[in-house]
């Protein structure tokens, strides 16, 4: 902490360049001049700690942000073409913010996420925001979709990618308990025992009612329901799959 | 006199149109008079009705629901039954 402390408050020690100045900077880095470079960088740390701090609130440390927007930072440097006559801060924004969001995309979750699912989630959310200012409501998934001009499907998929993660082995219930995600998360793969023996009981009943049917009522619901335990054994059913399939065409 | 009402069933009417190699009344009829049972479309449905109610019954009496002939015939009739039971009989 007292090492971040330190780092904000040698930063404002390097004044802000002018455009003359950043010509002037860039002109000698392309002789090869490396403390013009350490210069042109130290100079506009304070752009990429402003750029950090707008990203802080998704789930990375502020620190690991600033280190990245630095990363960012440096890159723009060394390819800044002083020529073109841009600002420098108008070129480097867009190398700083690109390294954070990556950075963001790559360590803010526990699910790893392509950079263009994580785009089109600040898109949402932007969509979102600028909706409710407007209407005074958020805006609806289908809304969203044909704002975006993607699918329904696909925000829904972003939206649920991108909750909140949960460890099967946090506790639910509090550390006394002893009881975690895993032990109370349904089995949905697993049939309920009541239904188990509910079916059970079923079946019985509908086996004792079988042995009732006469031969006629039998074939009548074999053929009505096309059940044939042995397709070849006409005395349980009493036509062969392709006559019912003719029958079928016929109609 | 006004004309009559007419019954409407809540739940629909029950088609094979959903159940694979499943026939209709007339084509059942069809089958059994070739193997030699003389019926019209009307008897086989009322054959099969017959049949439905048999089981309609041991499945009332589990549930303990009532077993009179209105409450039988109304489940026999209904299509979720009938899909139900096709899906049971596949266990049996």
């Amino acid at each position: 902490m007292a090492g971040m402390q330190n780092f904000f408050g040698n930063v404002g020690k390097t004044k802000l360049l002018s455009r003359e100045e950043e010509v002037m900077l860039a002109k000698r880095m392309e002789e090869g001049d490396e403390s013009a470079r350490a210069h042109m960088i130290s100079a506009n740390v304070r752009l990429a700690i402003s750029i950090a701090r707008k990203f802080q609130n998704q789930g990375c440390n502020l620190e690991d942000l600033i280190q990245e927007a630095n990363i960012g930072l440096i890159k723009a440097v060394d390819r800044f073409d002083y020529k073109r006559g841009f600002k420098f801060s108008t070129y480097g924004y867009w190398w700083i913010k690109q390294s954070v969001m990556r950075y963001i995309t790559s360590n803010s979750s526990v699910l790893r996420l392509p950079s263009y699912t994580r785009t089109t989630y600040y898109k949402i959310k932007e969509v979102r925001e600028k909706y409710f200012e407007e209407f005074d409501c958020y805006p609806s998934n289908e809304e969203i979709a044909d704002l975006l001009g993607v699918s329904v499907q696909v925000i829904t998929s972003i939206q649920g990618c991108l909750g909140p993660t949960f460890s099967l082995n946090s506790s639910k219930y509090g550390a006394e308990s002893g009881r975690t995600m895993s032990d109370v998360i349904e089995d949905e793969s697993i049939e309920q025992a009541e239904e188990v023996i509910d079916r059970g009981r079923l079946l019985c009943a509908i086996r004792a009612s079988l042995d009732k049917l006469t031969t006629r009522e039998e074939k009548i619901i074999r053929l009505r329901f096309g059940i044939s335990e042995d397709i070849e054994n006409h005395d349980d059913f009493p036509i062969t799959k392709e006559e019912i399939n003719n029958i079928l065409e016929q109609k | 006199m006004s004309m009559p009402k007419g019954f409407k069933s809540t739940h629909g009417y029950a088609t094979v149109s959903e159940i694979e190699n499943g026939l209709d009344y007339r084509a059942i009829a069809q089958v059994m008079c070739d193997e030699g049972f003389q019926m019209n479309h009307a008897t086989a449905r009322n054959i099969f009705l017959r049949a439905m109610q048999k089981i309609a019954v041991s499945i009332c009496q589990i549930y303990k629901l009532p077993l009179n002939n209105e409450n039988i015939s109304r489940i026999a009739k209904d299509p979720r039954f009938q899909c139900s039971i096709v899906d049971l009989l596949g266990e049996v």
